[in-house]
């Protein structure tokens, strides 16, 4: 929990601190101020690292304070539910072109149904992972004309 | 009056007509949803606008919106989860007059507020659009970079208690609006030499990431502790001393939630709080505040969708959105090339009156999806979570690709979900960080074009009295949560003096 609470704020000043130091490689303009690009990122980093230093001294004061939201995130199959989707997204990626939207939409939804609704409710699991895809495929594809792989 | 006329003529169209319904119908269900709203309704329906014509889109994109808010308070009453925080206030007396059995009566009392909160707000729009409009002309850029400043100023100074989250919120929000090519300049800024930067990150992925997979990986922390309960609805339709105490709420919070509905970063949350208190203090029985007093429902209601219709106009004569909501609303209009602003009165008038005679129409059928499928929608709500969540993870990524047709974004959408959700565990509100997204790059362009200018001189931002104005504002706006500590402080102390006396 610890680690979360400071996590956040150190990944802030990491960030600021990415954006500042690669601010000052932007390449200058030929066009008008030659600086002119670099102002606003700069000013911005800076006002986001010092906020965030901030946030890290505020956090650091509260360290021992419970926090019921970070301690939902590891409790029960949150953690797990979280990492499934996000395994299944990327999947979903890689597969959506070469296999084509409704194969890998029904593959994708049909895991995740299983996987978040359970087993048990496998009959609900299908209809559902079929009919959603398909009536998707459809509305998007011929009601609104986007084309899908 | 000509272009009122021919606004009505373009909602008048089936096509038209049936996209209001549609909208407002899907609104209603993503609204309903636990933890989701207006704004993740809006940015998980966008999609469907794709390829539709801009007026259509716009009057889609609105349904959704204001169906949405219909669709929280539905949740408030029935399950005491609003779907955002306009829909809180609606659990304090909606949920008590629920477990008295009374919800069918709650859900008809808050669509018919909702309803006439949102009518007397469209006369509203009516009224101040146009002005507005054409006082917006007046501005420059250094005024137009103010009104941004101040703005997101106010958003951020609105999350009380969050200041430094939100002032860093919005700092990273502006900083990820720089990445891509420098429309003055075309100097490549953090683009890491990955060709599909250089168009810059698309706003609306950051939008579906965070309001659509970061809310529902939040929702997953208590996918398995929500608890099923069977409502009695009862009769729907309230009865005449309900409807004798709620009156005269409703109009008086209509204008309130317009008004907070119109100012920068206030929007639907802090109308329908405000309407709450003030019916609370003006109630002859205060007593029964909370305790499931119809009024006390019935207040919020009308203020919050008055509000949802009063945050339209800076967003349609500024192109300054006020709210999450109307920000990821923006974002979809410039996707269709749609650019509002006080020239979108001039250039096509038929599109904004056609808005906002839908939103007419739009609150008729929303009342009448709202009494007559009362049943409809609990059974909607009844639908286990855990077959809509992943409905709506599936949607985001369909949407996703919509927007560039390429499955690179899919990675990108991943990663604002887990960002989404760590700043909701954290608490970092979302608004400042879409909110200056959106309006980002903007910002900068004016910022610049108002130094280049004035020749590199910052006395250009006090060269008028609309500039002057504004920053006070900008002051008065960071001084905001101070003043209300300080007053909270003073009613706790006076409220331990009369308990000592």
């Amino acid at each position: 929990m610890k680690a979360v609470k400071i996590g956040m704020p150190l990944l802030m000043i990491i960030i600021a601190s990415v954006f500042l130091i690669s601010s000052f490689a932007i390449p200058r303009a030929n066009l008008g101020n030659p600086n002119g690009p670099l102002y606003f990122p700069i000013g911005l980093s800076i006002f986001m690292l010092v906020l965030s230093i901030i946030y890290l001294i505020n956090e650091l004061k509260t360290l021992h304070e419970r926090n019921g939201k970070i301690q939902g995130l590891f409790e029960g199959r949150t953690l797990k539910l979280i990492a499934v989707t996000i395994a299944l997204g990327v999947i979903y990626a890689f597969i959506f072109e070469p296999f084509g939207f409704l194969i890998s939409t029904i593959l994708f939804l049909g895991c995740l149904l299983f996987y978040v609704n359970g087993w048990k409710k496998w009959k609900a699991n299908i209809i559902v992972t079929i009919s959603f895809s398909f009536i998707t495929w459809y509305g998007f594809s011929e009601l609104l004309g986007v084309s899908l792989p | 009056m000509d272009a009122f006329l021919q606004g009505f003529q373009i909602v008048l169209q089936p096509m038209n007509i049936f996209w209001v319904v549609i909208g407002g119908f899907l609104g209603t269900i993503v609204g309903m949803l636990p933890g989701l709203g207006p704004a993740t309704a809006v940015a998980v329906l966008i999609p469907i606008t794709f390829g539709m014509d801009p007026t259509s889109a716009i009057i889609l994109m609105a349904a959704i919106y204001y169906g949405a808010m219909y669709g929280g308070s539905r949740s408030s009453i029935l399950l005491n989860t609003p779907g955002d925080g306009s829909a809180i206030a609606a659990t304090f007396d909606g949920y008590p007059m629920a477990q008295k059995g009374q919800a069918g009566e709650a859900m008809a009392i808050s669509a018919v507020a909702s309803f006439i909160g949102g009518v007397l707000a469209v006369f509203g729009f009516i009224f101040l659009a146009k002005p507005l409009a054409n006082f917006a002309l007046k501005f420059g850029p250094s005024e137009y970079f103010l009104l941004m400043l101040l703005t997101l100023s106010a958003i951020v100074s609105l999350s009380i208690g969050k200041m430094v989250k939100g002032f860093i919120a919005m700092a990273l929000g502006l900083l990820i609006s720089t990445i891509g090519i420098d429309p003055q300049t075309g100097v490549h800024r953090f683009t890491m030499d990955i060709p599909h930067l250089s168009e810059g990150i698309e706003f609306l992925i950051v939008i579906i990431g965070v309001y659509a997979v970061g809310e529902v990986f939040y929702n997953f922390l208590t996918i398995d502790k929500v608890k099923k309960e069977k409502k009695k609805v009862g009769r729907i339709w309230f009865t005449k001393e309900q409807w004798k105490r709620s009156k005269w709420p409703i109009l008086r919070s209509a204008p309130l939630g317009f008004i907070v509905g119109v100012l920068p970063g206030a929007g639907g949350s802090i109308a329908s709080m405000m309407s709450y208190s003030s019916e609370k203090q003006l109630s002859k029985k205060p007593e029964e505040f909370g305790e499931g007093a119809v009024e006390g429902l019935a207040a919020p209601e009308s203020s919050n969708n008055a509000a949802s219709v009063g945050a339209m106009i800076p967003l349609l004569t500024m192109g300054i959105p006020g709210s999450g909501t109307t920000a990821v609303m923006l974002g979809a209009l410039i996707m269709l090339g749609v650019r509002p602003g006080p020239l979108l009165f001039e250039n096509d008038p038929g599109m904004v009156w056609a808005l906002i005679n839908s939103m007419f129409i739009g609150n008729i059928a929303l009342v009448i999806i709202n009494i007559l499928l009362v049943g409809l929608l609990v059974k909607i709500l009844d639908t286990p979570a855990k077959v809509l969540y992943p409905l709506i993870i599936m949607l985001a990524f369909i949407g996703t690709y919509t927007l560039s047709y390429s499955t690179v974004d899919y990675f990108l959408l991943l990663l604002f979900g887990v960002i989404g959700l760590f700043m909701k565990i954290m608490d970092f509100p979302i608004a400042p960080l879409v909110l200056a997204i959106i309006v980002g790059g903007d910002m900068e362009q004016n910022f610049r074009m108002a130094l280049t200018s004035s020749n590199g001189s910052l006395s250009i931002f006090f060269s008028s009295g609309i500039s002057i104005t504004l920053i006070v504002l900008t002051v008065l706006s960071l001084f905001y949560p101070i003043v209300i500590n300080r007053f909270k402080k003073r009613s706790r102390n006076g409220d331990k003096e009369a308990i000592s006396a």
